[in-house]
């Protein structure tokens, strides 16, 4: 059977890990390559990792970094962060990368994920939407590490990526990032009927009850987690961790 | 010319490759000369030991009283470490803060010991985190220098971040995992020079780095030796000195108890002390630090002679991965591995090339060995 | 020598990575010129299935590819879309497939998979059900990821030598002679890696 997925992400700031609470104050997390390296030796199903500036800073990717990173990698790879043409998305996935990740571009060109799609294929493009409680019910879709507001619709939004043939979605919840209190599962709830290829969730992740409740209400779903994964306890210390493959199954199987 | 005769002392492993090896009438070295006339008589594991360090502990719980916990203790995730934490807690019923440095290197096994650890016992953890620019700009500036100790940017940090942590929250007590039973005898200082000398990492830094140290903790032997201690009142405690400490039960009981994974030898919770331990030393210089570990085990009784010899016989690295331990090194340290090959070839440098602080050492190793505080002690 | 062919698709790196790491020797055939000592291929794949023929063709390989499947019977593992190009045909493009295996590929049945979408990605199992030296050092219970939607229907069940479960049972290892398709990766399966 298939399993869902559960996916660290890591996002990049500086060249540095950081672990963000609300998309703020990023706290110092460490070498990108060593983590990537104990997720690895850790058999992680997937690994997410974004490039928190790229877009900001309006720069091309770092692909020094992502090559090395993706040397360490024996999982797919997932890579997001200032990519805006179809080269840049080719090169990246040459250097050994499964899938792209796309944000505010997909909103500015959302044919962009069409023609990338074209040279990778579908399933290797992903779009990941940050998303943030409006005042009175919905949700607004942010871009450029959720400083700028925009006017999508994001259900809209939603069904005209699949159109374009976005192989794989993530929503990103600003409002429970890094706050480790569960994930926004009103959110997903409104949003899964509209998915038909691969959905993951990111924000809000505590603890693996957390997945289990996400894996157990929804089924087949990308569980993707930063702090989570990264912080130990109270004082949040910084200690790479991942289930062991009996607590996988048993999160899989819905067991305690 | 003729090589000076390869003697290795007749009681531990140790030999000519230490320079300044002496050996007496019988064939036996320094370092065990040193370690059966000054340590071991005044090194307790017995009741007597026990005694005192039940009365430190309790100087230690009454300190406390009301904080959150009443001491710190350095976790590397290697055994001396993860087997001190567990006799805090369960042996000496203290409440330990466990603090981990992570300089960028830490092994998956380090990471799931230190996890299995504070998980089973139910303790806090602490981590300061060394920004990683810095202290690879660092470790390169040690490369470049071309000295032996390249692994002083790491053991700095852990020491100074310590430190640090203690002073600024008014900790009163650091425990280490440092301990005789596996240390006694100890790494000359002509391969691992002091790492806390400062003013040599200063002058590394000025002349090979590239990057300002902003956030790099610097320490400095005054400070951690007199000030702390002295006028602080931040104290040093290795509680592994008071009891019997046999390094290969410590080990099975952390496995059994704990799922510990075991490393391949001491150290090599990091990776890099791994690279520069089984590789840089011996393979530049010809220091085999296994010797120095052995020898300290044969004296302790914990490993024969024979069987360390019969270990020395193979090389200190593993020649399967070798090939992808040396990239893997270049890699994270953003240089090619022809550029870590060429700092492997260059000419061998000694601590003598740079600023140092040895007068001051030499001078408070007497003044210590003198008040009876410090038994043995680096040579 | 394990030649690893690099025609513009697929993840070469993650190949050479994995030989790398356990000491094998490898090459990464770029050109009809370049096949020398290689006494395995590696056909690696991703993208669509037009896609990948063309890049093939373009890459002047094909025929020297034929001769020595064909006629040298050189041993060839095709992985994901290099297995689906082992077939006569796709459901999902126009080209013709390679036709070293007779079967055709179609497309998942998403009415048959339930609460689960297209693509099929993620960790699934493995069920052999032929003996083969290719699982000889297998694990028990083999996972491996998969990323594809689209999937290989052997003519001859006697090709088939291991299945998976999406909605129904489906080819996702064949072997016929020298010539070895698998659809998962193994190389981004940590280690499950099959005895080729």
């Amino acid at each position: 059977m298939l399993a869902p997925r559960i996916i660290p992400c890591l996002l990049i700031h500086n060249k540095g890990l950081v672990k963000t609470v609300k998309f703020k104050d990023g706290k110092y997390v460490g070498d990108p390559i060593n983590a990537v390296k104990i997720f690895n030796e850790k058999e992680s199903d997937e690994l997410m990792v974004l490039d928190i500036d790229a877009t900001v800073e309006n720069r091309e990717p770092n692909y020094k970094m992502i090559e090395n990173l993706a040397s360490e990698c024996r999982m797919p790879l997932c890579y997001g962060g200032g990519i805006k043409t179809v080269e840049q998305a080719t090169k990246i996935f040459n250097l050994g990368v499964e899938k792209i990740a796309l944000s505010s571009v997909a909103i500015e060109n959302p044919k962009l994920v069409t023609e990338i799609a074209k040279e990778v294929g579908n399933q290797s493009v992903v779009v990941v939407i940050d998303v943030k409680k409006k005042m009175f019910g919905g949700y607004d879709v942010y871009t450029h590490n959720g400083t700028k507001k925009t006017k999508v619709d994001l259900e809209k939004f939603i069904i005209e990526l699949q159109s374009f043939g976005v192989g794989e979605i993530v929503i990103n919840s600003i409002d429970n990032d890094g706050v480790m209190k569960g994930y926004d599962l009103s959110l997903i709830e409104k949003i899964k009927p509209l998915v038909d290829v691969p959905l993951t969730i990111l924000g809000g992740a505590g603890s693996l009850d957390d997945i289990r409740k996400l894996i157990v209400k929804f089924g087949i779903i990308g569980c993707s987690a930063g702090s989570l994964f990264v912080f130990k306890g109270k004082y949040k210390a910084v200690l790479i961790n991942y289930p062991k493959n009996e607590e996988k199954e048993n999160l899989i199987r819905n067991k305690k | 010319m003729k090589n000076k005769d390869h003697i290795i002392c007749v009681n531990c492993v140790m030999d000519t490759t230490d320079s300044k090896i002496t050996f007496d009438e019988n064939g036996v070295c320094d370092h065990c000369q040193t370690f059966y006339k000054d340590i071991k008589p005044n090194w307790h594991t017995d009741e007597k030991g026990w005694q005192e360090i039940t009365k430190v502990v309790e100087d230690i719980k009454k300190e406390g009283k009301g904080k959150d916990f009443d001491c710190i203790i350095g976790m590397s995730g290697g055994i001396d470490s993860s087997y001190l934490v567990y006799l805090a807690k369960e042996k000496l019923g203290l409440r330990p803060l466990v603090f981990h440095v992570d300089a960028g290197w830490n092994s998956q096994q380090a990471v799931h010991n230190i996890e299995q650890i504070v998980d089973k016992l139910n303790l806090e953890l602490y981590t300061e985190v060394i920004n990683w620019e810095e202290m690879k700009d660092l470790q390169l500036a040690y490369f470049k220098a071309g000295v032996s100790n390249i692994d002083t940017p790491q053991d700095h940090s852990f020491f100074a971040t310590m430190y640090k942590f203690a002073q600024q929250y008014d900790v009163k007590y650091i425990l280490t995992g440092g301990n005789y039973s596996t240390e006694c005898i100890r790494n000359p200082l002509e391969w691992m020079y002091y790492q806390s000398d400062s003013i040599q990492l200063k002058d590394i830094h000025n002349k090979f780095g590239t990057k300002p140290l902003k956030n790099f903790p610097v320490t400095n032997i005054l400070w951690h030796k007199v000030y702390l201690p002295y006028i602080k009142k931040i104290k040093l405690i290795r509680p592994l000195d008071f009891m019997p400490y046999d390094k290969e039960e410590a080990t099975q009981f952390l496995v059994d108890k704990f799922g510990y994974q075991r490393y391949a030898q001491k150290h090599f919770e990091s990776r890099f002390t791994k690279f520069y331990e089984s590789y840089w030393l011996p393979k530049k210089f010809g220091f085999d630090t296994r010797k120095v570990q052995y020898s300290s085990l044969i004296v302790t009784g914990q490993m024969t002679r024979e069987e360390a010899l019969e270990k020395l016989k193979k090389p200190a690295y593993d020649e399967k991965t070798i090939k992808q331990d040396f990239e893997y090194i270049a890699t994270k340290l953003g240089i090619s591995v022809k550029e870590l090959q060429s700092y492997m070839d260059a000419p061998n440098k000694t601590y003598k090339d740079y600023k140092n602080q040895m007068t001051i050492y030499d001078f408070g190793a007497k003044i210590l060995r003198m008040l009876g505080i410090e038994k043995g002690g680096k040579r | 020598m394990i030649g690893i062919i690099d025609y513009g698709v697929g993840n070469i790196k993650a190949f050479a990575n994995i030989y790398k790491n356990f000491n094998m020797s490898y090459k990464i055939v770029k050109n009809i010129s370049e096949f020398e000592n290689v006494t395995k291929l590696i056909l690696p794949g991703v993208g669509s299935f037009d896609h990948a023929m063309t890049s093939l063709q373009n890459s002047g390989m094909r025929e020297k590819l034929d001769e020595l499947v064909l006629n040298d019977k050189l041993p060839i593992l095709g992985i994901c879309v290099g297995m689906q190009m082992l077939a006569k045909s796709s459901e999902e493009g126009e080209l013709l497939g390679l036709g070293w295996i007779d079967g055709v590929v179609k497309k998942f049945d998403k009415s048959k998979i339930k609460d689960g979408p297209l693509p099929h990605m993620g960790w699934n199992s493995l069920n052999i059900k032929k003996d083969n030296k290719i699982f000889e050092n297998l694990e028990k219970n083999p996972r491996y990821y998969f990323l594809h939607s689209y999937y290989f229907e052997c003519n001859n069940k006697e090709d088939v030598i291991a299945t998976s479960n999406y909605g129904e049972q489906f080819e996702c290892m064949i072997n016929h002679d020298n010539i070895y398709g698998i659809q998962p990766h193994p190389e981004k399966s940590h280690h499950m890696v099959c005895s080729y």
